[in-house]
């Protein structure tokens, strides 16, 4: 089969169309939050998941209602017929495909190393996790600290590690790990922070939604308007967790002070490294980083602004915009 | 209310820009790219365009059809391809399709679909090894269609009407 017919076949179809629909879930999806200014995680991150579910089934459900969607005629009068600029050759010898494929492909290759190993890896470590920690209960100094927080439903772990470490696993029932070497760089409300950051994170992760979200993402593995939607999701489930937090210990300046100490001061050591590809492609990532934690940071200093309409009549419309002008994407 | 109905105005607004974009980054190859799939006028302005040398039209032509095609589709890439629809006279209904293209797969068949093959046979049209299909569209109609190689190009013929009448047309293509 030549390259061209694979892409009118309907797996090729599949491939280019929920590429396209996810990129203009995403520019609705932009224009919506923009427009009713909505900065509620909760919301964001319903609006956000239209861009990952929606494309996994948006080109069966089209062709099951209307099956000569992808004929010639339906693209000659489609809002936009992806087949002209894959078919266009640049300088009329390179197909402008093989650049739009190859993009696919390395969009996978980070699916797969950057979020599947990894999460595959932490359930693996997970399951028969051996650390030697002592139990919070049994911490005088850690007991102290969480005996008024509601985080029965987690077990509390304390490692002896002078390094500063702070994660919590889930399961069947969630664990939280941190360090002794936390302990000496928090204070007592910044570590009651963290731990009630963790403990939401556990919460979440209970949650079918949650789990039903990531086998979407899996299925959307090539597309990478989807990875990009995902990261956003993540970054919006953190604060989710922070707001989680703040509920729990009502204080959102001893949350920004710790997220402060744990991950922005020992960024510093970074500067006036080597200029690699590598180092830089690092200190990007590590940019990035920053700038998601300044915001959460601010946005924890500044008080939380959930308040106000839940953004449905918002996620309504843009739903119903996202389903029409799809239709004619093709 | 009214800061509500400014928002749904100002998200229409961004919606009708995304719109607008979306028209112009789908007519921007047919500007760079002048052999992309198009309508042309008549087949002597696709011809002339897209530098095609033959392309086969029946000689004999059944009286209830009107002539000049109502649609002419042409491109040269990524394969070359014709495409003909003729209409019934006095009616906007497909009856006749004809398609010639470089590539084996390629077939607009969207106007003149079988619903139901009865009849699938190999025959011989003028010497050239082609292959019947007969059946019904699908609005009961009776319909047929033929396909044969033809130097580089795959020919299709498909027809709401019975074999018989579609093999004098397909005959009629060839000398």
């Amino acid at each position: 089969m030549e390259f061209s017919a694979f892409l009118n076949s309907d797996p090729g179809s599949y491939i280019v169309q929920s590429f396209y629909h996810s990129a203009i879930a995403a520019a609705v999806i932009e224009i919506a939050i923009k427009v009713w200014g909505i900065r509620n995680p909760k919301v964001r991150q319903r609006l956000l998941l239209i861009v990952i579910i929606f494309p996994v089934f948006s080109f069966p459900v089209y062709q099951a209602i209307n099956p000569q969607r992808s004929s010639v005629s339906f693209r000659l009068d489609a809002l936009f017929d992806s087949s002209r600029w894959l078919d266009m050759e640049l300088w009329g010898v390179v197909p402008i495909r093989y650049g739009f494929f190859l993009v696919l492909f390395l969009t996978a290759v980070i699916f797969f190393f950057q979020e599947l190993v990894p999460i595959l890896r932490h359930t693996y470590e997970s399951k028969d996790l051996g650390i030697p920690g002592v139990r919070a209960e049994e911490h005088s100094l850690t007991a102290q600290v969480c005996k008024d927080l509601p985080v029965e439903e987690a077990d509390i772990f304390v490692l002896q590690d002078d390094g500063v470490v702070l994660f919590s696993t889930t399961g069947r029932k969630g664990s939280i790990y941190l360090s002794s070497g936390l302990l000496h760089v928090l204070d007592r409300e910044q570590v009651r922070a963290a731990v009630a950051h963790e403990f939401a994170h556990v919460m979440r992760s209970r949650r079918p939604l949650l789990v039903a979200l990531f086998l979407f993402r899996v299925l959307m593995f090539f597309n990478p308007v989807v990875l990009m939607e995902f990261r956003r999701i993540v970054q919006e489930d953190e604060k989710i967790c922070d707001d989680i937090a703040v509920s729990l210990t009502r204080n959102p300046n001893a949350l920004a002070d710790a997220l402060r100490k744990l991950y922005l001061v020992e960024e510093e050591g970074t500067q006036g490294r080597t200029k690699t590809l590598r180092n830089e492609m690092e200190s990007l990532e590590l940019y990035s980083h920053r700038l998601n934690i300044e915001s959460r940071i601010t946005r924890l200093e500044k008080g939380i602004a959930n308040a106000g309409d839940k953004g449905w009549f918002a996620t309504v419309l843009a739903i119903v915009v996202v389903l029409v002008m799809n239709y004619f994407i093709v | 209310m009214r800061e509500k109905i400014l928002r749904v105005l100002a998200f229409a607004a961004g919606v009708g820009i995304l719109v607008f974009l979306l028209k112009f980054f789908n007519w921007l190859p047919l500007m760079v790219q002048t052999d992309s799939m198009r309508g042309y006028k008549d087949l002597e302005e696709a011809r002339a365009a897209l530098q095609i040398r033959t392309i086969l039209v029946p000689s004999y032509f059944p009286h209830h059809l009107n002539w000049p095609p109502s649609r002419i589709l042409a491109q040269r890439k990524p394969f070359s391809a014709v495409v003909m629809e003729f209409e019934k006279m006095g009616s906007k209904n497909t009856m006749l399709l004809i398609s010639q293209s470089t590539s084996e797969d390629f077939l607009p068949e969207e106007k003149i679909k079988f619903a139901q093959v009865k009849e699938n046979v190999a025959y011989s049209l003028k010497g050239r090894e082609a292959f019947l299909r007969v059946g019904v569209c699908q609005r009961n109609e009776p319909c047929s269609g033929i396909s044969w190689k033809e130097g580089e190009s795959r020919i299709h013929v498909l027809a709401i009407s019975t074999p018989f009448e579609l093999i004098k047309i397909a005959e009629s293509m060839l000398r």
